[in-house]
């Protein structure tokens, strides 16, 4: 298990190094920013098996809490990032403590219609996020800290290793999560909730607590999104993004936390390729996603294991073809 | 504010809950027979508009285009059923929502490529136009034909559903699927029809609010939203919580209209969260 975190984590590296060297250098920080909200989806999706469709609102608030410091103050930069990331988890936190009451088809319905609630307030609060033209004037300030020496962050590769730094301690600290003794507590209440609840574990609260990590980091996430193009679209919580981030994290897989980074990469791909093709590249889209439902459920991370089990097996049948 | 304009307001909330309640009603019965969240509800309620209004506008008849729609979203409901949702029952929700959410993005694009993005709008037939006087004050002859439509439908479904030996063997699917199945009834037709009854909800509500709102390519998706919420608020397992729960949100949302005008639509979702959190399993629901 750790050899493959090590494979992962040495393959994101160097996706990371090559990223800007194949697609433009703001595209490749999409894509980053996707990954990391991706994973943070996982870790409600794939860990917590809550099937959150609201993924987008969390991003939305962080993008809009941090957009309007940036927009508005000459705050050094990470505080805005982080306060983002903290107004998303303080919304996580009552959005995951009103959802985990539900399960199934009432929960997804219920995430759903709080993303839905966050669109109509980004759309009508005109004041603060600019309503159904977005928050604009978003800065990138030089300093990191107050007190920090400048850079200028406006040469976007400085901005995209900036952007990388961060998405990576993220990730990270998502690892990390996973692998504490919270993590465990998610996955057994995946699995069997009365069981782990009569163990003498509160699931619920567990579960608002990944919603409130997940959402401080989706927020973090949002922020970062808000500063590539220098504006917060009101697209960016409207619910089609939620469908896209629950794409990213199925077509990667959800097994793991590298799969939704394969994902992230591969919406981007998609959607960068598909633009170019057709205005109404979403069709060709919708298409894909589809067709990804219909013949490959597990995602892209258990192709990859089916893949190496059968390389696995060759292996051993030469082996003893070898030994014989 | 004056006693008539509270009393218009009243009746035009129920109208508008009745749109609400007849996509509700059909989500709750796709959800309750086939347990599938239908994403795609918001694209057909969109179809049914579009055909309601071209057909309306070419032949120049609402009355064609009403059954037009209807038909039009149904059968579009059966497709999405037969080569789509069907392959995926018994596997994990997130997979069926995908599959949904894809084939709503594929539908609504494609309303694009045939319609345009630009809104249009319809009037009422001759018959309808006008208004009629309450005594009080004046209301739009349409309103109450969507709310005379609306709640025509809704009791001819509840009188199959309740009253007929297909209703019977509905609510036996709604109970107990696999021993409806064991006795012999063809359950895949029983989804197919089912979908096919909620869909052609959807379309029909979409038709109705043509002249009402006019056809644009983002109303599925507001509408959507908003039955989520309906279903929700009106409770797990029980398919008539919807109806009560859809006219309760139309009446909130255009009595708030009144005093609140901007947040009308915010407020149905803070009345969402208020009733879930004293009253999780809904309005009507079963625990």
């Amino acid at each position: 298990m750790l050899d493959n975190r090590l494979i992962g984590l040495v393959l994101a590296l160097a996706g990371v190094i090559v990223a800007p060297l194949l697609l433009p250098v703001a595209n490749a920080t999409e894509l980053l920013i996707f990954a990391l909200v991706a994973a943070s989806a996982n870790l409600l999706i794939g860990w917590s098996g809550l099937y959150s469709f609201g993924q987008a609102a969390l991003f939305g608030i962080g993008g809009y809490a941090g957009g309007y410091l940036l927009a508005n103050t000459d705050l050094a930069l990470l505080l805005p990032v982080v306060f983002g990331g903290l107004v998303a988890a303080v919304f996580a936190v009552a959005m995951g403590a009103m959802c985990v009451r539900r399960v199934g088809i009432y929960f997804i319905m219920l995430t759903f219609a709080f993303n839905q609630l966050v669109y109509y307030i980004a759309y009508s609060w005109r004041d603060v996020t600019g309503g159904e033209d977005g928050l604009f004037g978003i800065e990138r300030p030089g300093a990191l800290l107050p007190g920090l020496p400048e850079i200028d962050l406006n040469v976007p590769i400085n901005f995209y290793i900036l952007v990388a730094v961060i998405v990576g301690l993220c990730f990270l600290a998502l690892l990390r999560v996973v692998d504490s003794p919270l993590g465990q507590i998610l996955l057994a209440a995946k699995d069997n909730p009365r069981r782990a609840g009569s163990v003498g574990y509160d699931i619920h609260a567990a579960q608002t607590l990944a919603f409130a990590i997940s959402g401080f980091f989706s927020g973090i996430a949002g922020v970062l999104y808000g500063m590539v193009y220098w504006i917060m679209p009101i697209d960016a919580v409207h619910w089609l993004t939620s469908g896209y981030i629950v794409f990213m994290v199925l077509v990667g897989g959800t097994s793991s936390m590298f799969g939704p980074l394969i994902g992230a990469t591969i919406f981007i791909l998609l959607q960068d390729f598909f633009s170019t093709l057709w205005a109404r590249w979403p069709l060709l889209f919708g298409a894909v996603i589809i067709a990804v439902v219909m013949f490959l459920r597990g995602g892209v991370i258990e192709l990859v294991s089916h893949v190496r089990g059968f390389a696995a097996r060759r292996r051993a049948m030469r082996g003893e073809a070898g030994n014989a | 504010m004056t006693t008539g304009l509270i009393i218009v307001q009243l009746m035009n909330g129920i109208a508008l809950g009745a749109l609400y309640a007849l996509m509700a009603f059909g989500l709750s019965i796709i959800k309750g027979l086939l347990n599938i969240p239908n994403f795609a509800h918001g694209a057909l309620y969109l179809i049914g508009a579009y055909v309601a209004f071209e057909v309306s506008s070419s032949l120049d008849s609402f009355w064609l285009g009403l059954p037009a729609a209807v038909l039009a979203s149904a059968a579009v409901g059966v497709v999405i059923e037969r080569f789509g949702v069907r392959r995926l029952y018994g596997s994990a929700y997130l997979f069926q929502l995908l599959l949904l959410f894809g084939i709503a993005l594929v539908l609504e694009q494609c309303v694009i490529l045939i319609w345009g993005t630009l809104g249009q709008s319809l009037t009422p037939p001759g018959i309808l136009m006008g208004a009629v006087d309450l005594g009080v004050s004046l209301f739009p002859k349409y309103l109450l034909f969507t709310t005379l439509v609306s709640f025509l439908v809704i009791v001819g479904i509840w009188f199959v559903i309740e009253k007929t030996h297909f209703g019977a063997v509905i609510r036996a699917g709604l109970e107990r699927r696999e021993m409806v199945s064991a006795l012999g009834i063809n359950i895949e037709l029983l989804f197919t029809l089912a979908f096919a009854m909620g869909a052609g909800l959807a379309g029909l509500a979409g038709a109705l609010a043509v002249p009402l709102v006019g056809v644009s390519n983002t109303m599925g998706t507001d509408m959507l939203a908003i039955a989520f919420v309906v279903v929700v608020l009106g409770g797990l397992g029980s398919i008539y919580g919807a109806i009560a729960a859809g006219l309760l949100v139309g009446i909130v949302q255009s009595m708030s209209a009144l005093w609140v005008p901007s947040a009308s639509t915010v407020l149905i979702y803070a009345m969402m969260i208020l009733i879930i959190a004293f009253r999780p399993q809904g309005l009507l629901g079963e625990r």
